[in-house]
Parts: structure tokens; C-alpha cells; sequence
């Protein structure tokens, strides 16, 4: 079921250089979320854009939701100054969730803001499973955890201000060797040029692998048929996407495995 | 007092969703009342099916959007097993866009939609696709092939049919008067405008195809313009399309002409917007002493 809702915001608040976190008040939406589900948000009433902003979720309880988000367009330019008490209208839960229906150790990979998703994910699951998460960012202004090495915390930055030195994937391959990684699974989420880097080790090494990807929507709910994927599935899903060839990153998506896709450049 | 008959068919109102920016009406159902729409024109439908065209596949520009799907399409065959008891459940007027290449897959496509048992009223001819290389512009192009489309059609189905046109043609009205002389029951306009974007880092378009169909409020004005046009030159009437967003847009159409009008790119930002634009309606109608509809469509005051 998706809900149109009216969501009031709680706070929003800019929790590393230039990266916000909303937590809004949510009835419906919050209680049918699954980690990994995005919604579509209306920035605000006057917004002149045609299409709303899809976010992925960083957090759902029975009855607020949070996102994370960079205030770098139109959409997150607006969202940066919603004040408590404002009211916010949104579609959601939308797309698939993260399958965690395995009992293998998770690496969590979140670079930038992908780590809404992860971050959801890590939360729902740290306590149960061996779960080790690693955030990339471009300096040490844009982290707000921390570095943690003795609770499988692995935070990289691009200039060593940080944490690991070098990018997400470099941070991975200093903790893990590609035969520890064979027996885990691997949840990404971040800049689709890390993705991709990410995907094809994966797909070399025969480790299984989880991506969260973004692209652009119109609708988000399977109509306008703008957010195409080629996939290398032939499911012959008629349901939303009438083919074989492509599938839609919103209904179909947004979380693939990554043997299923051709790319994460979309 | 919104209601309103098209040929012997009663529209409960004069909103309609626009081809293909409401799929095949079930994909909105959990967040849409759809019974609310005066009527609901699905995606369009080829008598094969079509994969579309490769991403990226749109892209926002100023107040509007560019897409370029290429009529990805499940085909009619399946459209009729699949796609119509949905259909048949819903609580308005459906009628079923059809596109084509050629003049025989649009025959072939209504003729096993007519034999179909669809609960449809009535049929849009998509003839202005910008998005489709094999020439479905071609007919919305040429009078000539207008006409001849409309009157073949004409001849396979006592539903309303309706010819959508192109503004991408140097006399909209000419393409019209084809229609109309072709037996068409009304006019749909406008379809999209060709338009393109441009990535100025990657230097590439924005549209994997290069050109698309540019919607949205941007192209209201245009919109208008057309339907201006076409009001002073048919007698059938006009169903008019083209950056609607809100009721006071509906009723700028109705004044230059349109009878009934369709709403589309804002379905995405708004998919419930039908359920208000009907209410705002009635309140300017109540203020400005219209009683029927029918009183203000081409009600447009021009000096002399």
C-alpha cells in the first residue's frame, strides 16, 4: 500500500558540512516502511520543479520517518530550510527493501549520502548479525559518526582528514582481503562511479553483492516509465515496466543485486 | 453543473488524465480515487509489444520536463487480457489511446480492442508521438494521411473517436479539419512539443534519443494558443492538453475553447489534484452565476 501524506517536520538539521537530517511526523508511511524503501517528497507547496524528490529513508519508527540529504539542487536547496512545524506532503513507502534473508556477515558500504539506505539498514541489524560499516566522505567535515574500528565502524576520507585514507572501496580492501569479503554479503549505496567499482569487483570475485540505486523519477510509482534500467534478467515483467529488456529503478527497484544489472551508470 | 455530454457520452466532469501520465490506471489506485476524473485515457497501446527506448528516458527542465519512452507498451494482445478487467472496474469514462506506425497496425489494434469485452467509451488516436523514429508523427503531419486514418477507423467503431494532435506542424487547424472531415468525434491537443537538454560537462544530451517531448506548465501558453485556433476553425469539439496544474487552468482552456481538458505532467507532483480542481470549479461558477458548463466553454470575451 502507498500512502499521500501530510508529514509535519520534527526537526531538520545540518549534521555534517552541507548534510541535513529531517525527522518528520508520519502515520501511515512510518509503519510500513522496510529498510532499503524510499519515499517521493514534495519539497514545498510553491516548489516550481514538475517532479518531486525521492529520498530514501534513514530511519522509520511507528510514528516519524527521518532522511538524510546534501542540499546540492532545486529540491534539497528548498527541503534545507524547512522549519518544525512545517508541513511536508509525501508518497510512500515506495520501491523494494533490502533481503537480508541470509545468516551471512554484512559489509555495508555508504558513500555520501548514500548512507540513508545503509544507515537504516545497519540499524535494524547491528544487534543481531555481524555487521561492519564503512562511510565514505571527501573530508572530515562530512562525517557525523565515528571512526571505530573495535565495533566494525570504518569511516574513509578522500585527504586523510579522517579515518581511512582513500575512497570507500580502497577503506574496504584495507580491512577486508577479497577472501574474507567470499563469505559475506555486501550492501551499497553512494556515487554510481563507486557503485559500478564496487558491482564489478563483486561480480569478479563472486561475492554477493546489494545495490541501492538513484536515478532520475517522475512519478515513482511505475507510470511515467522514466526511470528505466537494463537488466539482464528477461523477467518479462508486465506489471510495471511491459518488458524484458528494462525494469524500473522505482517499482523494480531501487535496491538490485548486482548480477541482475548491466550498470550502476545510469 | 460539470457535467457534460460528448457525442451521446456523459462526462461526470471535464478532467481527464492524459495519455501515459496515469499508466494503465491501476499503478496510482492506493493514492487516487479514480471515479473522481471525468475520464481516464490510458498509456498508449501498439498492436505489438514495444520495449521503448533506451535511459535516460527524461529529464526536469524550466517548469517542465522532457521524456522521450518511446511507447513502451505491453501490446494490444496483452493490453485485452491484462489490462482491461482493471479497467472495466473503474468508475469513469475510459478511453484507450492507440498508437501506431502504420495505418494497418492502428486498424488491426482497435479492430481487437472493439471485439474486446472493454467497458471503454471511446478511442484517443495517438498520430503525434515526437518520440518514435518509424514516423508516427508522419500522419499528424499530413492532412492527407489524417484523414484517410480518421475515416478508416471511423468505419470499425461507433465509440468516440478522437484524433490527438501534434503542435509540431505549421497549421494546426488544417490537421484538425482532416480529422473532423474524417469522422472524428473530437480533437485532443496538444501533444507534446519537440524540445531538447543538454549535460554541458558530459557535452551530451540530456535524452538518450536527443530530442523528446517537452510537457509540463511551461507549455500551457502554447497550449492555449492552439486551442484558440482550433476553436475558430471546427465545428466537433476540443479536448484540450497542455501544462493544466490547477483549476484556474482548466477554466483558461474552457474559455478558449476546450470542452473537456486532460491533465499530465502534474499527475506526477499531484496524483490526487482531480480531487479538488472540481470543487474550485463549481465555486467560480457559483460566483459567476454559470449554471451549465456548456456557458462557459469558448465563452472567451474579444474585442472586436
Amino acid at each position: 500500500m502507498i500512502f499521500n501524506e501530510i508529514c509535519e517536520v520534527i526537526y531538520n538539521k545540518e549534521i555534517a558540512k552541507n548534510i541535513f537530517e529531517a525527522k518528520l511526523l508520519s502515520d501511515k508511511i512510518s509503519k510500513s516502511t522496510k529498510p532499503g524503501q524510499f519515499v517521493n517528497i514534495l519539497p514545498s507547496i510553491e516548489f516550481g520543479n514538475v517532479m518531486r524528490r525521492p529520498m530514501s529513508l534513514s530511519h522509520q519508527d511507528s510514528e516519524s520517518i527521518n532522511i538524510i540529504y546534501k542540499s546540492i539542487g532545486d529540491g534539497t536547496r528548498t527541503m534545507k530550510g524547512w522549519k518544525k512545524g512545517e508541513k511536508i506532503d509525501i508518497i510512500g513507502p515506495l520501491g523494494n527493501y533490502w533481503n537480508i534473508n541470509h545468516n551471512k556477515e554484512l559489509i555495508l558500504l555508504a558513500g555520501g549520502v548514500g548512507i540513508a539506505p545503509i544507515l537504516n539498514l545497519y540499524n535494524k541489524i547491528k544487534d543481531n548479525r555481524k555487521t561492519n560499516l564503512f562511510i565514505g566522505a571527501r573530508d572530515r567535515n562530512e562525517h557525523f559518526l565515528k571512526h571505530d574500528e573495535n565495533n566494525d565502524i570504518y569511516l574513509s576520507t578522500d585527504d586523510g582528514s579522517y579515518g581511512i585514507k582513500g575512497n570507500l572501496f580502497n577503506a574496504l580492501q584495507k580491512v577486508f582481503s577479497t577472501k574474507d569479503l567470499q563469505d559475506k554479503v555486501m550492501y551499497v549505496c553512494g556515487p554510481a562511479i563507486m557503485m559500478e567499482v564496487v558491482s564489478k569487483f563483486a561480480l569478479k570475485n563472486n561475492i554477493e553483492c546489494f545495490l541501492a540505486l538513484e536515478t532520475i523519477m517522475a512519478c515513482g510509482i511505475g507510470i511515467c516509465q522514466g526511470c528505466t534500467l537494463e537488466t539482464n534478467k528477461n523477467s518479462n515483467n508486465k506489471e510495471h515496466s511491459y518488458r524484458s529488456k528494462y525494469e524500473l529503478v522505482c517499482m523494480d527497484g531501487p535496491i538490485f543485486n548486482a548480477k541482475e544489472i548491466k550498470t550502476c551508470l545510469l | 453543473m460539470l457535467a457534460l455530454k460528448l457525442k451521446d457520452i456523459i462526462f461526470k466532469n471535464p478532467i481527464m488524465v492524459a495519455s501515459g501520465t496515469f499508466g494503465y490506471g491501476n499503478e496510482a489506485s492506493d493514492v487516487v480515487d479514480l471515479s473522481k476524473f471525468g475520464g481516464i485515457i490510458t498509456k498508449s497501446v501498439t498492436r505489438y509489444p514495444r520495449e521503448g527506448n533506451p535511459p535516460p528516458r527524461i529529464c526536469e527542465v524550466s517548469s517542465g520536463m522532457l521524456n522521450s519512452i518511446g511507447l513502451a507498451n505491453v501490446g494490444v494482445e496483452d493490453y485485452v487480457q491484462e489490462k482491461i478487467p482493471f479497467l472495466n472496474k473503474i468508475n469513469s469514462n475510459v478511453i484507450i489511446n492507440i498508437a501506431g506506425t502504420k495505418v494497418e497496425d492502428y486498424i488491426e489494434t482497435l479492430e481487437i480492442l472493439e471485439t474486446a469485452s472493454g467497458n471503454h467509451v471511446g478511442y484517443e488516436i495517438n498520430i503525434s508521438c515526437p518520440n518514435v523514429k518509424e514516423g508516427g508523427l508522419e500522419f499528424g503531419v499530413s492532412s492527407k494521411l489524417t484523414k484517410s486514418l480518421t475515416k478508416e477507423l471511423r468505419l470499425r467503431t461507433k465509440k468516440l473517436l478522437i484524433m490527438k494532435l501534434s503542435p509540431n506542424v505549421t497549421s494546426i487547424s488544417e490537421i484538425a479539419q482532416a480529422a473532423q472531415e474524417g469522422g472524428a468525434d473530437a480533437v485532443s491537443a496538444i501533444n507534446t512539443l519537440v524540445g531538447m537538454a543538454i549535460d554541458i560537462n558530459s557535452r551530451k544530451p540530456k535524452l538518450s534519443t536527443n530530442l523528446g517531448g517537452l510537457s509540463g506548465p511551461c507549455i500551457k501558453p502554447v497550449a492555449l494558443a492552439n486551442i484558440f485556433k482550433l476553436y475558430k476553425s471546427l465545428d466537433i469539439p476540443i479536448i484540450g492538453i497542455g501544462g493544466i496544474s490547477n483549476d484556474r487552468d482548466v477554466l483558461e482552456f474552457l474559455l478558449a475553447g476546450a470542452s473537456l481538458v486532460q491533465l499530465g505532467t502534474i499527475n506526477y507532483k499531484y496524483p490526487n489534484l482531480v480531487a479538488s480542481i472540481p470543487q474550485a470549479m463549481e465555486e467560480y461558477f457559483n460566483l459567476n452565476d454559470i449554471n451549465d458548463i456548456n456557458e462557459i466553454i469558448g465563452a472567451l470575451r474579444l474585442d472586436d
